[in-house]
């Protein structure tokens, strides 16, 4: 796609549409002389989470744009143009325009330090993977890429199971629990009608799609999202996803489900039959008995839910990774600040014990029992988990407003999240660790 | 504190627990000071310094490993925890303390089975304990041993035939557990049991509640509160959260046949509440209609609920019951109560029933000297709003009581008042004593309506961003920027069209507006006009479906002929606003690019920036 089509397709995303009446009655936007705009990542941004919008669709338009891995806060490279320029500032994205000397005094620093340009050539086509009835809480990468203008398809039970799954590149799992025990919110909010319609809505999805209980269902869901990657998908997990994917993995023949998700109780001897050899990230867990106990197993560190359990939160700390040599963990952790402070998710963090040796740890918190950004590859795919729930609301609980996004356009965690979705459009390179 | 994210209530320790606990330790503590005591206060502080140095050391080795216990719990290790709490209890088989940790720690670790020997050891040593009691009856709960829990219970029950602990610790534990009918069952065989028809009440109040059953909650709070009228606000603050469908049956248990004074108090709270606040003081009324203190309590409370709903038919019914207060309540209270009432009563829009209150406080020689200034201020207020301009002129003349900063309030708004009317002389003649800042800025405005384009800045700059509220400030600064923009020292058209408005007369206005900005256009330099088109759309546009036609049409000039003024982007985020109001999304969000892109410098960008964010999905809509 050449630059001038890629006003038409902008205007394809979220229905920007800029009708040729507007374009006639209003005066044209000025020319640009220089070759390059240089999106920054540092302090200088004034929108950092709109910026990965703007290089996506810079990507998409079929426009060459190059991730400056650790230059300013991992800045972006992207084409001069006026509909470049036009959307980085309807969106209100800082932009510096550079020419071919100080292009190449860039480059300069960048071949002298820890840094890299990566070249970005194709828009990943991004599912989400979220129930059709809207659950009470709302999904941090959800916001993220409806913040950012980064276009995505809702995926569910029905979708993956009719295998739709390989037409996408990057999948996005969060709050959802792959034991099918509706998170265990089952006795704790018998009654509340939004946890009926969401048993009745996963019991009538099972029976539909043939299984016998909703765990069976998840399940199946859950080895179809492991053969995703398993053929070179990109999974990003958050949350309970992260946890539960890897129990219903492990839990291929085991019932860990308790008797008000299948009709059985738990298999006593449950711990000593998982199998984690068919588990993505975890191993060696115990998983938790108890159904009053709204927690699946001792992988997470915070046990936000399990009373006398839980822990404090504290602050995770991002790893530096040699750009040159390790790009995708480089990719993964780009941000302006190398400190965050930890927020709680049915799932916040993952004990070290529990990882398997394979494991890429990304951030952690430092003298803790746990990490907090865990990545690794499986078949010709990749998976990265992210503990917690919302990056900007440390504590959120069910029925708390979602949040405007528009209030926090430089949160560091919230980078995080966008990194993992712009990192599938890196050109391939042999990873050197 | 609300459940995270459906945070588990796991509640390891019921709310007597730590007090028990406490309790055991300041127990253990006491039982050492007595020990060391000695038979005889004859003996000497250094025999009784060696007892205690003796005593308590080998007393207090329970206590520290409790304290122990509790630390390793707090560090996550429950197996340790456990140990010691066992180990505590091998040396004293009734360690309360313990007992409690175990409960705490046991059911985490999967081996809360461990914890029944010991309950049933220590119940055993130490029968008469409540505390040891109810552990024992809480494992048995948790364990699913039914019919043993229900022999512990009924032991306990015999033992100690009126006590309701049995049972209710009974029900609480079944409960957490989600059992409700078996929780229910037994607090009803409890209220036979201790033979009290109320007994229980509150309990299966709350446990109706949690089943949806409101209609039977509510009559077993109307049960608690005849009982002891002090649960009323607990009473109306649970019953308040009953779903709509089910109001009007929690009114119907409530309000049939004779209902007791505290029954009916309930209602009307609830009742008012739920916003039926007429219907809240015919319900209400008749238990306060002999005088005493608690009908007065309960009056002002009434009139304290109703004063935070800000509808005026429930400020009606709070002055109602102010003015019924003040008749059961001694003088100084009385009076405040009846300019309250009367307050309340204006509030409402019932001028004669303020006047009548008010007349009375002002005509009473013994009442307070601010509560009579309270009570004057009031009937101004009233005759103002009633329209009597010139009697309140003459009271607020002839009025010595009034204090120097209520008399300037009571200026401005007579001032106002006489805008509205279009007696602008008037107007004037009532600030005429006034230096203060607040009536500097009117005088400004009524400079501004005679078309004293020149002098209305003047005044609104003395006048500085003080005066008023901070809308009235942000809202003369935006006429002073206006007006910097109109070349001529005079322009009559803009004074009447802008008093047009003033007095609430806002289609005409937005037609007196556009001419003003014609003649403008036609006979000055033009400045300005953008600004005054502005004005004219943002009133049309708050207007009927015709007006808003008019306020696109308006916008649209504004934008097409403003220049690179701050008109032109500011009208054009009015403009996208109406589109966006109008369902017409998809036009709201390129005029909002067209602003973003047109005017980078414009001080409305970040407004546009947000509201294009809302109209594309990308924030939620707040």
């Amino acid at each position: 796609m050449k630059r001038r089509e890629f006003l038409q397709a902008v205007s394809r995303i979220g229905g920007w549409a800029v009708s040729a009446r507007l374009l006639a009655y209003y005066p044209p936007i000025r020319l640009s002389a220089y070759p390059s705009l240089l999106i920054p990542m540092d302090d200088a941004q004034s929108d950092h989470l709109k910026a990965y919008g703007v290089t996506y669709r810079v990507v998409q338009a079929g426009i060459k744009a190059e991730w400056l891995l650790n230059y300013r806060g991992g800045s972006f490279l992207v084409p001069d143009g006026p509909a470049i320029r036009r959307d980085a500032t309807l969106a209100g994205v800082g932009f510096e325009a550079v020419d071919d000397g100080q292009v190449a005094g860039i480059r300069g620093e960048i071949e002298a330090n820890n840094m890299d340009a990566v070249p970005l050539e194709k828009a990943p086509k991004v599912a989400v993977y979220v129930p059709p009835n809207a659950p009470p809480w709302d999904d941090a990468v959800t916001m993220a890429l409806q913040y950012a203008g980064i276009p995505f398809e809702k995926v569910w039970d029905f979708e993956v199971v009719a295998g739709k799954l390989p037409t996408y590149d990057w999948l996005h799992l969060h709050h959802e629990d792959f034991t099918g025990q509706y998170s265990k919110f089952y006795l704790i909010y018998a009654g509340a009608p939004w946890l009926a319609e969401m048993v009745r809505f996963n019991g009538d999805a099972a029976r539909r799609l043939g299984f016998e209980t909703v765990p069976d269902l998840k399940k199946a869901v859950a080895r179809k999202i492991r053969d995703f990657v398993e053929n070179g998908g990109f999974l990003f997990a958050m949350c309970t996803a992260t946890e539960t994917i890897d129990l219903a993995l492990a839990a291929e023949r085991v019932d860990i489900a308790a008797a008000f998700a299948d009709g059985t109780p738990m298999d006593p001897q449950a711990d000593r039959k998982l199998d984690w050899t068919r588990a993505l990230a975890f191993t060696g867990a115990h998983v938790e008995p108890n159904p009053q106990i709204a927690s699946f197993s001792d992988i997470d560190g915070h046990q936000v839910n399990a009373g006398p359990r839980r822990q404090p939160l504290g602050a995770f700390k991002l790893f530096n990774f040699s750009a040159k040599i390790d790009p995708v963990p480089t990719m993964l952790v780009q941000s302006h600040r190398q400190v965050i402070p930890d927020f709680y998710g049915l799932t916040t963090s993952f004990v070290r014990d529990r990882l398997k040796p394979s494991d890429l740890v990304l951030a952690d918190e430092e003298g803790a029992p746990w990490v907090k950004y865990i990545h690794g590859d499986h078949g010709k795919g990749t998976w990265t988990f992210f503990g917690g729930h919302d990056p900007e609301d440390q504590q959120h609980q069910i029925g708390d407003p979602p949040t405007d996004l528009s209030l926090h356009p430089h949160s560091p965690g919230y980078r995080l999240i966008l990194n993992n979705v712009l990192f599938p459009a890196a050109k391939k390179r042999e990873l050197k660790t | 504190m609300r459940p995270h994210r459906g945070e588990c209530v796991v509640a390891p320790a019921r709310d007597s627990r730590p007090e028990g606990w406490a309790r055991r330790i300041v127990a253990l503590k006491g039982n050492a000071l007595q020990g060391s005591a000695g038979p005889s206060p004859g003996f000497s502080l250094g025999i009784t310094g060696l007892a205690l140095s003796l005593l308590l050391p080998l007393r207090s080795l329970p206590a520290q490993a409790i304290g122990q216990g509790v630390e390793l719990e707090r560090a996550g290790q429950y197996d340790r925890a456990a140990s010691l709490y066992f180990a505590t209890l091998r040396a004293d088989p009734t360690n309360l303390a313990a007992l409690l940790g175990l409960e705490r720690v046991l059911p985490p670790l999967n081996r809360l089975e461990e914890l029944l020997p010991v309950a049933r050891r220590a119940a055993a040593a130490g029968p008469q304990r409540a505390a040891l009691r109810g552990v024992l009856l809480r494992t048995y709960v948790a364990l699913s041993e039914t019919d043993s829990a229900r022999s512990v219970a009924l032991a306990w029950a015999a033992d100690a035939p009126r006590d309701e602990a049995p049972y209710r610790d009974w029900a609480i534990a079944l409960e957490d557990y989600h059992h409700h009918d078996a929780a229910r069952e037994v607090l009803l065989l409890g209220r036979r049991a201790v033979g009290r028809p109320a007994a229980f009440a509150i309990e299966l109040a709350e446990l109706d509640q949690r089943t949806g059953d409101w209609e039977s909650a509510a009559r077993e709070w109307a049960a608690a509160v005849t009982e002891s009228p002090a649960q009323l606000p607990n009473a109306a603050g649970d019953l308040s959260e009953a779903p709509e469908v089910q109001r009007e049956r929690v009114t119907r248990v409530l309000t049939s046949g004779d209902p007791p004074a505290v029954t009916r108090r309930l209602a009307g709270e609830l009742l008012l509440g739920w916003g039926q606040p007429q219907r809240a003081w015919d319900v209400f009324a008749p238990s306060v209609a002999t005088p005493s203190a608690d009908a007065a309590y309960a009056l002002r409370r009434f009139a304290d609920l109703a004063a935070a709903s800000n509808t005026p038919a429930a400020r009606r019914v709070g002055a109602l019951a102010l003015a019924r207060f003040a008749e059961m309540v001694p003088e100084p209270l009385a009076v405040r109560a009846r300019a309250d009432a009367a307050r309340a009563f204006l509030e409402a829009g019932d001028r004669a029933a303020a006047r009548d209150v008010l007349e009375r406080v002002a005509r009473d020689s013994a009442a307070p000297a601010d509560a009579q200034a309270l009570a004057q201020s009031a009937v101004i207020e009233a005759l103002i709003d009633g329209g009597q301009l010139d009697e309140a002129g003459r009271r607020l003349d002839a009025e010595g009581r009034l204090t120097a900063e209520g008399r300037a309030a009571l200026r401005l708004r007579l001032a106002e008042a006489w805008v509205r009317r279009g007696d602008l002389d008037r107007a004037a003649q009532a600030l005429a004593r006034d230096s203060s800042v607040d009536a500097l800025a009117q005088r400004g405005w009524i400079a501004l309506y005679r078309g004293r384009v020149q002098e209305a800045q003047q005044l609104f700059k003395a006048a500085g961003p003080y005066a008023g509220h901070r809308r009235d400030a942000t809202e003369r600064s935006a006429m002073l920027a206006l007006l910097q923009q109109i070349p001529t020292a005079t322009f009559p058209e803009l004074g009447a069209a802008l008093l047009t408005l003033a007095r609430g007369d806002s289609v005409p206005a937005v037609a007196a507006l556009r001419l003003a900005a014609v003649h403008l256009e036609t006979g000055g330099s033009g400045g300005g006009r953008p600004d005054i088109l502005l004005v004219a759309g943002r009133v049309a546009a708050r207007l009927g479906p015709d007006e808003r036609r008019v306020a696109l049409a308006l916008f649209a000039e504004v934008v097409r002929t403003g220049g690179s003024g701050a008109a032109a982007p500011a009208a054009e985020l009015e403009w996208a606003r109406l589109l966006e109001r109008d369902q017409r999304t998809a036009e709201a969000i390129q005029h909002l690019e067209h602003l973003i892109l047109s005017y980078p410098g414009s001080a409305v960008v970040p407004e546009a920036r947000r509201e294009l964010e809302r109209a594309k999905g990308a924030i939620p809509k707040s």
